[in-house]
């Protein structure tokens, strides 16, 4: 029987299909060498995870925004560094009197928005006076201590109602951001400030484009164009990575670190970061968790090393202050792994065979609720683990306080403060830590505040208010021909006006 | 014909303003809103209700989904409450990177589907008619995610041909780009889609080899191929064109899971983002018109599925 030439034509034309395009399209860049000069008119692609909703720094909460807007593209009167000093910015120059009442700026001189209006003294009282009294705009209590903010010349007066230790960091955040008095930008879609980058485009559900601003009053950036390109997979980021469509990753996942370095063309790079894996208790009257020694037997029965070794990057944390913060000590002697001696104190709880739920977001690593699941087994606790999106955490942990146990990643640097606020969601309640915050909020002695603050993380930790499963790192893969990427803490603050691409 | 096309016009209707309803009260029983998206980890009661007051959500179920409905009567379908744009302009911006994914996927199955899923019912009880059956079989097991993998493995990172994820920022303004961008997310879907439709299209085939009119043509001196292509095929080609109104489906709900992985600005990920962010009118809008765009499709292929076929006419 003559057989009709039916081939597998579909087959042969899909092929011939991705040949054609392959011949007409493909591009062929040259590997890139780090031995090449810097190229003043480079374009940089950053991976990013995050996506931001919008670009409203004034309301919208999230580390995915001030990650890339501040510093970058608006600026307050002081700015942080990589290594989290705080130095003078859109202020030349700044002093806090000897009672820590009054706080003196310069204001430069010539600063432009983006958009080209002129920054006036005026803008700065404008900025941080709504910012203090409308409490819809995020940080606005952080600045509830600042009574008045006067102007006279180029000379910005913060009078305080009482010391705060805390308020020059907080400028260098939210709180501290100037805007244009009156300005017209759409805050939601659009951005005008006074950073080294201007924002170029948003293309919704991909990239977020900056340009260097040509006319900044300080040192040009050195780039000519920053891409965020937002990629949530990790294995289809390592691919963009090896294709060469990326020039740097962050949030990666150092498991991948070999698979990433083979081509020899990315440098796995890990940083320290105030990312606080928390593993909070709740500790209200009728929960099981009231017990301290319930909690205490939880935290013993934990080996923290096991979540270090999983994600390949990180260290041990044992208290509420990670490494990079004021007050940090080790804590380790807190809550040592001994399976033995947690199950004695659920014995003396009468607290065996104990079952509990820990409520976690969904895009955490599973190794997370798996190790906890089986650590807490061999103790007698049975772990039950729901895992939800992030609105419904919110919703059901963070508001209604309706949990058990709950795991999230505290990325935000410099926040102790929710130890002391009994309303949140850690439902931790000890007068004797709120007292000793309060103190340290009020020291004028820099040290003497840190002192404090060391003082109360030892309270925190030793009443188990909480377990931390460990301190992140900030987890990079950086082009070769990449120089001045920062590592530190890059989930809250991204600067990137040092960061030069050579041409290879 | 019309008083079929009315009946079938009425129920459509009937079916969005039921989707209306569905979609409405399923998204407001998920736990968590915008506002407390908005306010985040370090809210305090006050604020969140502040933010919510200043986004009308503190209205009744009843009027918000009133002031939803009659928006969508007077073509509105309702605006983002993150950035103000409104949910059409966003589907349409989005649909550019989508619809072009879609027909270009639905070409790829049909391009793997027809001519295999004939070829292996004509080869049949043969080497190559059981090795194409296994492996439709085993591709349509493949999980899409998977597939995507290793096709951009192989095209992106080993043989450079194709980039591994994005979307041009300068769009179809740069078509062989945004072209180019399209191809390995469009392969994936298609590839398993059309492994699926192989089966399909095979099974079709069998049955038409087996009726009596293939049997009288062979008789008569054709070929058993020859019957089949002549007399055959178009009825084959009819349960195809039903099937393919049903993938459009299937391929939509590839494209949410396709554009995170090849991370493309198209309609599934936005949907994704706008649920992460509880962005209640936007994924509102955007399920209306896709449920819509599905039905009108099932609408259409009904209507060409009756002028086709001449038996279900007479049946009328």
């Amino acid at each position: 029987m003559p057989r009709r030439p039916l081939r597998a034509a579909g087959a042969l034309l899909v092929a011939g299909a991705l040949v054609l395009t392959a011949c007409t399209g493909g591009s062929d860049e040259p590997a890139p060498t780090s031995s090449a000069a810097a190229d003043p008119d480079a374009s940089v692609v950053i991976r990013l995870v995050l996506e931001p909703g919008n670009l409203d720094i004034r309301q919208t909460a999230g580390a995915a925004l001030d990650q890339i807007l501040i510093d970058n593209v608006y600026q307050g009167l002081v700015a942080r560094t990589a290594d989290q000093e705080i130095v003078p910015s859109l202020a030349s120059d700044y002093e806090v009197s000897e009672d820590g009442l009054t706080y003196t700026f310069e204001l430069r001189e010539g600063v432009t928005f983006h958009d080209g209006q002129e920054l006036t003294p005026d803008d700065v009282v404008w900025s941080l006076e709504t910012r203090r009294d409308t409490p819809e705009w995020r940080d606005s209590s952080r600045l509830a201590n600042v009574e008045s903010i006067t102007a006279d010349g180029q000379t910005i007066t913060l009078t305080l109602s009482e010391p705060d230790s805390t308020l020059l960091w907080n400028l260098t955040g939210r709180a501290g951001i100037v805007l244009k008095e009156g300005d017209e930008v759409d805050y939601q879609t659009d951005a005008n400030g006074t950073g080294p980058f201007v924002l170029d485009d948003w293309l919704q559900g991909d990239s977020i484009t900056f340009v260097r601003n040509e006319t900044y009053w300080g040192e040009p950036a050195g780039v000519a164009e920053v891409v965020f390109d937002y990629i949530p997979d990790n294995q289809a980021a390592l691919n963009a990575a090896l294709a060469g469509e990326v020039d740097v990753l962050t949030g990666f996942d150092a498991t991948l670190g070999d698979q990433v370095e083979e081509g020899g063309d990315f440098e796995l790079v890990l940083g320290e970061s105030t990312d606080k894996g928390t593993l909070a208790f709740n500790q209200t009257e009728d929960s099981p968790l009231a017990d301290q020694r319930v909690r205490q037997a939880i935290r013993q029965a934990i080996d923290h090393e096991a979540f270090i070794e999983a994600a390949q990057s990180g260290q041990t944390l044992y208290g509420p202050i990670p490494s990079l913060d004021p007050g940090h000590e080790d804590l380790s002697d807190v809550a040592p792994y001994e399976p033995e001696a947690a199950r004695e104190l659920l014995a003396e709880a009468d607290a065996e065979d104990l079952e509990l739920t820990l409520t976690i977001p969904n895009f955490y690593p599973t190794t997370i609720p798996q190790i906890l699941v089986s650590n807490l087994n061999e103790v007698g606790i049975t772990l039950e683990v729901e895992s939800v999106d992030f609105p419904t955490w919110l919703n059901d942990v963070y508001t209604n306080k309706d949990y058990e146990l709950s795991f999230v990643l505290h990325t935000e640097a410099h926040d102790f403060e929710n130890w002391a606020n009994p309303d949140y969601y850690f439902t931790y309640d000890n007068p004797e830590v709120q007292d000793l915050y309060a103190q340290s909020v009020a020291a004028t002695d820099p040290a003497e505040a840190e002192a404090l603050l060391a003082e109360a993380a030892r309270i925190v930790s030793e009443d188990a208010a909480a377990d931390w499963l460990y301190n992140g790192a900030s987890v990079l893969a950086v082009g070769t021909n990449i120089s001045n990427m920062p590592s530190t803490n890059v989930n809250e603050r991204l600067g990137l006006a040092e960061i030069t691409k050579s041409d290879g | 014909m019309i008083r079929y096309a009315l009946t079938r016009l009425a129920l459509l209707l009937l079916g969005l303003f039921v989707a209306s309803v569905v979609i409405f009260l399923t998204l407001r029983v998920l736990p968590g809103d915008i506002a407390q998206v908005i306010a985040g980890q370090n809210a305090t009661p006050e604020q969140v209700t502040a933010i919510r007051a200043s986004l009308g959500l503190d209205a009744p179920l009843p009027a918000q989904y009133l002031d939803w409905i009659g928006g969508v009567f007077r073509g509105d379908l309702g605006s983002s409450l993150l950035t103000g744009t409104p949910v059409v302009t966003e589907l349409a911006e989005k649909a550019r990177v989508t619809v072009p994914l879609g027909i270009l996927a639905m070409t790829f199955a049909l391009l793997i589907s027809a001519p295999l899923g004939v070829l292996s019912a004509l080869q049949r009880g043969r080497a190559l008619g059981t090795g194409l059956t296994v492996g439709a079989q085993t591709i349509a097991a493949v999980p899409v995610v998977w597939a995507g993998m290793m096709l951009v493995v192989v095209f992106a990172v080993w043989l450079g041909w194709l980039p591994a994820q994005g979307f041009p920022r300068a769009g179809w303004a740069d078509p062989a780009a945004a072209l180019r961008a399209l191809l390995l997310p469009a392969l994936t879907i298609g590839a398993v889609e059309g492994a699926m439709l192989m089966r399909f299209v095979r099974s079709a085939t069998l049955q038409a080899i087996g009726q009596d009119y293939v049997r009288t043509a062979a008789a008569k001196g054709l070929t058993r191929t020859d019957a089949l292509l002549r007399h055959g095929l178009p009825n084959v080609g009819l349960s195809v064109i039903s099937v393919l109104g049903l993938q459009v489906a299937g391929i939509i709900v590839g494209a949410v899971v396709i554009e995170e992985l090849f991370s493309l600005p198209g309609i599934g990920r936005m949907l994704v983002d706008d649920v992460q962010n509880r962005n209640l009118p936007m994924v509102q809008g955007e399920l209306l018109a896709l449920t819509g765009f599905v039905l009108i499709v099932g609408f259409l292929v009904d209507l060409l599925h009756r002028s086709i076929d001449p038996r279900q006419r007479e049946a009328a």
